[in-house]
Parts: structure tokens; sequence; C-alpha cells
């Protein structure tokens, strides 16, 4: 009885503040009235095949049905990592905003299945369903991996399927901890147009916290040990590599005139190196060969283990380093 | 004694005798013959229950469930069913792995698969597909935002790039002096075009304009009429288009009329995300209209008449995709987070709910995200089972 009162007086709260949950790409996510019809699509009050009562006792089926590669149901395929369709609601009467996103471009945390029409390499994998999930880094070292128990890992995990307070609807809370992510895109809605704001790693370190090492001399020099021991290279710094261009806006070009680029966080103002400059979270057809393909070694990557590295072997590397 | 002579009798008798001995052989032949033939079709029925149901006269109106009969396996996250006009057929387009079409026969023996070729399976998402009268086979590629032709074999015949535009006019309009055996093609994510095996893009021959459809579903009305959903960003709608008769695909020459039905919205005659036009014997339009969690009814003049599905009663509709209207005019609407398929008979003004059958399940009969469905002249219906990885056969 008291969980149902908290539950009543938090929504009435949120009523009185005026907090508007803002549902993404106009769909079930959020907005919801009073009267809602919308709790059906993937709720049973009485006949649930899964736990939260959803119809399913898959979340990532579930998310599937209308986020997969058909279509079917949004225009935002993460399946393949695609926006399906162009965004070309210039009067602002659907809640898109005035920016377009390219049609067929290539959606901001990568493909699960697919990115950029190749294979994808390394993914979150979000089919288990399992109760139980292994992170790197999860309360251990880096380099090692650890069980988050009484997490379902799924979709769900990092985006509230009822809405949020930013149109990713990424949720505030990831792993039991606090999420502030700053969406600097909250106006324009793009999807596919590399916006990264503050807070970005945050999301990343709730499960993976021993690789968020965010101090100055971290990796620098030899003060910069971290606990435990070891160096690792910072997270959330400005890119200020000497006399290097800057990755994001002109990169480095190659002796074969291959150009990469990689995007930073707070661009333009801060300028910084986030996860997200490197990785891709849902998932990337980056192909490792050569010496980056570390093939069976433990903690190491392979030509089918890209780690969710954004390019190909090491040109994360190049684009900031450029040696 | 008088010896009695009965050779003449003898004689008489015996053609008789062996009219009737033959008679008796023959009818023996043909009862082992009938034996054999009921023991055949017996260790048929008990092998493999499928081609039974096609001996027996379906009853009028089909008011009662199908029955399960048998799954075809050897498909990956399938969405889309359709049948060859003869119902011979079976085209079934993948979603998962190389995301091909794949054709079976009425027992689910391959017969073959295809692609949309200069593609690889990231660029490519066939969706729904249907069948003109001629047996020709279009299928709706959700990242291509095209609809292409393939002949009954699965060879390529051409791209539908809008309503009133195809590949091969945009190519032969540029470049007239291209084979009419040519093969012409288009990768719209590389922006590519093809004759035969070569790229030809630059200089003569540039990529289409992009048009400003996102063609989902495909079906065809009795008349021919070709009726496509669209959900491009802002305009969701579903077109009517009247295709030419005497059309052939790669010739260059492809003006139909044709109209849009609603536009995108929630209110009456809107639609979210339609998937799937059909029509009924009276030319009515009934739309599943996916995210509004209802069908949409039309009249065959274009106006709107009304939304049925929504609501807490049996009829009761969650997610809408696939549908299909049989000859007696039963609509099939398949509920994909239902796990169902809902039967309701629209032969008459108004839609009657008339049963459901399937439920949330791995075994025979139970469905894990359905997605489409079409029916056969003999009751035969046929179902993709998206997560179960099967199309799942059923008969009345």
């Amino acid at each position: 009885m008291k969980k149902h009162l908290l539950g009543i007086i938090l929504i009435l709260l949120l009523l009185v503040l005026g907090v508007n949950l803002v549902s993404a790409n106009g769909g079930p996510h959020g907005g919801y009235t009073a009267t809602t019809d919308a709790c059906a699509g993937c709720h049973r009050t009485h006949t649930a095949a899964g736990p939260r009562l959803l119809v399913s006792n898959s979340t990532h089926n579930l998310c599937m049905s209308c986020h997969g590669s058909t279509g079917t149901g949004a225009n935002t395929n993460v399946d393949d990592g695609i926006y399906l369709a162009s965004r070309d609601d210039q009067a602002g009467d659907r809640n898109h905003g005035g920016e377009n996103t390219d049609s067929g471009g290539s959606l901001l945390g990568g493909g699960f299945s697919h990115y950029r029409g190749e294979v994808t390499t390394s993914a979150h994998d979000m089919t288990d369903d399992d109760n139980s999930i292994i992170a790197w880094g999860n309360g251990v070292d880096r380099g090692e991996r650890a069980e988050i128990t009484d997490v379902e890992f799924s979709c769900a995990s990092c985006h509230d399927p009822h809405g949020a307070g930013n149109y990713r609807i990424l949720k505030e809370r990831v792993n039991g901890e606090p999420i502030s992510v700053d969406l600097v895109d909250e106006s324009a809605k793009d999807y596919d147009t590399e916006h990264w704001g503050s807070g970005t790693s945050d999301l990343c370190a709730a499960c993976h916290a021993a690789y968020h090492e965010t101090a100055g001399n971290v990796g620098s020099d030899s003060s910069g040990q971290v606990s435990g021991g070891g160096f690792t290279h910072r997270v959330d710094m400005p890119y200020h590599y000497g006399e290097n261009e800057n990755p994001e806006t002109i990169g480095f070009t190659d002796a074969f005139g291959v150009n990469v680029r990689v995007p930073l966080a707070e661009s333009g103002t801060s300028d910084r190196v986030v996860c997200m400059t490197c990785h891709l979270p849902h998932g990337s057809s980056a192909t490792m060969f050569g010496i980056a393909d570390g093939a069976g070694v433990p903690g190491e990557t392979s030509a089918t283990d890209s780690a969710l590295l954004r390019l190909d072997n090491r040109a994360v590397c190049e684009a900031c380093h450029q040696k | 004694m008088e010896e009695k002579d009965t050779s003449v009798d003898r004689s008489m008798r015996l053609p008789s005798e062996r009219w009737r001995r033959g008679l008796s052989i023959l009818l023996l032949v043909a009862a082992m013959g009938t034996l054999v033939v009921i023991s055949l079709l017996f260790y048929r029925y008990v092998t493999r229950p499928a081609p039974l149901p096609e001996l027996l006269i379906p009853e009028a109106g089909r008011n009662y469930k199908p029955h399960y009969l048998f799954s075809i396996y050897g498909v990956d996250h399938p969405v889309g069913v359709t049948l060859s006009p003869d119902g011979e057929r079976l085209y079934v387009s993948e979603t998962g792995g190389e995301r091909l079409i794949k054709m079976f026969d009425r027992d689910g023996n391959t017969l073959g698969f295809f692609s949309p070729s200069h593609t690889k399976p990231g660029e490519r998402a066939p969706v729904y597909l249907a069948t003109d009268k001629l047996g020709r086979l279009y299928v709706a590629d959700r990242t291509q935002q095209v609809i292409f032709v393939y002949d009954r074999d699965g060879s390529y015949l051409d791209t539908l790039l809008g309503p009133n535009s195809t590949i091969s006019e945009h190519v032969r309009q540029l470049a007239g002096d291209v084979p009419s055996n040519d093969s012409i093609s288009y990768n719209h994510q590389t922006g590519e075009v093809f004759l035969g095996s070569q790229a030809v893009t630059g200089g003569q021959i540039s990529a289409p304009a992009l048009h400003e459809w996102a063609p989902l579903g495909v079906r065809f009305t009795s008349n021919g009429d070709m009726l496509v959903t669209d959900v491009s960003t802002e305009h969701h709608c579903v077109h009517q288009i009247n295709m030419p008769v005497q059309w052939s695909p790669n010739s260059g020459d492809f003006n139909p009329s044709h109209r849009k039905l609603a536009g995108s919205g929630a209110g009456l005659g809107e639609l979210k995300f339609p998937n799937v036009a059909m029509a009924d014997s009276q030319g009515r339009i009934y739309i599943s209209d996916g995210n509004n969690g209802r069908i949409s009814v039309w009249e065959s003049q274009g106006s709107f008449l009304y939304n049925f599905g929504m609501g807490s009663d049996d009829g009761f509709l969650r997610l809408p995709r696939g549908l299909y209207i049989d000859h007696l005019d039963n609509l099939y609407v398949v509920d994909v987070v239902g796990h169902e398929v809902k039967v309701y008979d629209v032969s008459q003004p108004n839609p009657v709910f008339k049963f459901t059958f399937g439920s949330l399940g791995l075994g025979d009969g139970e469905f894990n995200y359905p997605n489409d469905i079409v029916v056969d002249i003999t009751g035969r219906l046929y179902i993709a089972d998206r997560e179960n990885n099967r199309i799942q056969v059923w008969s009345y």
C-alpha cells in the first residue's frame, strides 16, 4: 500500500513540476496522458508472458518488433545502425525538431547485427535476457571481468522504454549508478550527427568503472598509476595533443590518402575525449588484422571481436596521435 | 444309361465362365489397388499430413478455427509470406542471416532463394511481398526504399523507385541505347546503378533522385491495383497504384495513375506505420494501422469509413502487422505482440470478430512474434513465425 501511495505521490509531483517525458521519434515511449491507450502495446495486466507484465519474456525481441531491420514500427533501425527515412519535418509540428537526419544515416550508437552495411564484429549482446551478465572492469581491475548480478541486461538497461528527460531515452540510473548525460542535440533530435555531451562516459562507467579513469596525470607519466597499479588511457580529457590536427574536424590522412576521424564530446568548446570517441555503444563492424588481431588471447581482440572500436585496427589511435 | 453329351453346353458356358473369372480377377485387382492407394494416402497422412486437407472441400464461411499442420524451417527471422497465383509456390522474406527471399513448394520443400543483386545483407531488408496475376513477385525493401520485381523463378526484372517510376525507365531515358534484355538495377544505399554486372553510375547515367516514399507493405487487389503502404517520415499513407495490365518490366515505360489514402497521425483517417493494405471482394480497403493498434477501413473510391480493433473485447488488437483477406471475405490479422492471429468476417457492412488462434510459445501451433499471413483457395494458411524461425502451415 505504501508503494502505491509513494507511486501516486511521485506521479503527482511530476505533474506539478511540469516534467515532460519526451517521446522518442514520436513513438510510444512516453508522453502518456491519464487516458493513455499505449500500455497494452507491451504489457498485459493478467496474462503477461514475462516479468514486468510484458507480453514477451524477451525484452530484446519486443524492442526489435519495431526497431529491427524491417522498420515495421520505427525509423530507428538499431539492428543495422541506420535511420530508415528522412526526418524532413522542418515545420516542427510533429515534435521532431528542425534538423534532418539523412535517410540511411548511420545511427550514433552503431548497430547490433550490421553497421555501415557490414556484419558487426562486436556488439553488446542483448539477446540473452539472462539475469547474470559479465562486464569488463565491473568492480574488478581493467582486463578482468566480473558478473553483474540481479540485472537483466537488455535494451532497457540503458534506455527507458517509458521515456526519459532526453530524446534518446537514456536512463538516469544504470546498474544502480546515477547517470546524467547532457545531450547537446536535444532540440535538433539528430540521430546521425555526432553530438556528444558531458557525462557521456558515465553511461559506460556504470558497468565498466575500472576503465573510467579521469585524473589529470593518468597514463601520462610515472606518477599517473591508477589504483591497482599500471596505467590506462585517460577518459573525459580535453583533447590537446601538441600540434596535431583536430581529430574530429580534420583527423588524420595516411600515406594511402585514407582519412580517419573520431568524434569528441562537447565539440568546439571543451573537445573532450570520451568513451564514444573510440567505441560504439551498440556494435561495430570494424575489422582487426595483423598485430591487432589477438585471436585466442584472453582479453584481447580478434577479427571477430573488435571490442566495439569504431575504426579498423587501431585507426582510433592514429586519428588523435597522428604518428 | 444314356451318356449326356455336355460338350456343347461346356463349350457354350466357357466364355461366360471366362468372363466371370476375368471379372473376378479384375475386381480383385481393383480392390487391391484401392487398398494400396488408401494405404499410401494413410501412410502419407501419418508421416506428413500436409496434402490431405486438399481433398476436403472447405466449409463455407470457415466458421471454425483452423488447425496446425506442419512447419517449414530453414528460414531466418521470416517476416513476409506470399503465394504464387496457383498457390503452388510459397515466397518468404527473411530479416536474419543473409536476408534472402526463399521459395518453397506446398509441402515445404526448398525450391530456391535469391536477393537483389549488388547488395550486401546489411544493405537490404526485404519485408512484405506479393505476386500479381502473371506471377511476378514484388518485394518491398525497407532499407533500399524500393520495390524489387522478379519473375516467378526469382530472376530480377526491375525496381520500382516510386509510385510511377522505375530504374529501367530512369536509365533508358538517360541512355536510350541500352539493350532490351540488359538487367538494370540500383543499390540505394551506395547510390550505384548497374547494367548487368557493371556499375555505370557517373557520366551519362546518374543515380536516380531520392523518392519521398518508404514502401513497406505490398498487396494486389482483384482488379490488379497495387496497394503499397508508405512509412516515409511524416507521410504515412497507402498508395493505390493502377498497374497497367500490359506493363512489361525493364521496358522503360511505367506511368500508372495512382492516389494516396490517409495521412500521418492518430486521428480518423490517419495512420501510424501502416504495414499492409488489402481489399475485400467489394473493393473496401483494410489497412493494418500498426502503431495506432487498429484496422483502418476505406471505401473503394478512397473515402475513409471507420476504424476497428480498438477497445477491450475479443477483437482487440495490440500491434497489428500482416493481414490477408481470403476469397470468402475472412480478414486475418497478425497481432505481433499478441502472438496470435485474429479473424474477422468482413463480408457485411461492419466487420464481425470470429475467433483467435495461436498463442505465445515454441511448440507446434504456438507463435513467437508472428508477422505476416497468406491464405490459399483451399483454406491453407501460411504464417511467418519470426522469432521461432519458421513458417507455420495451418488448414481448415
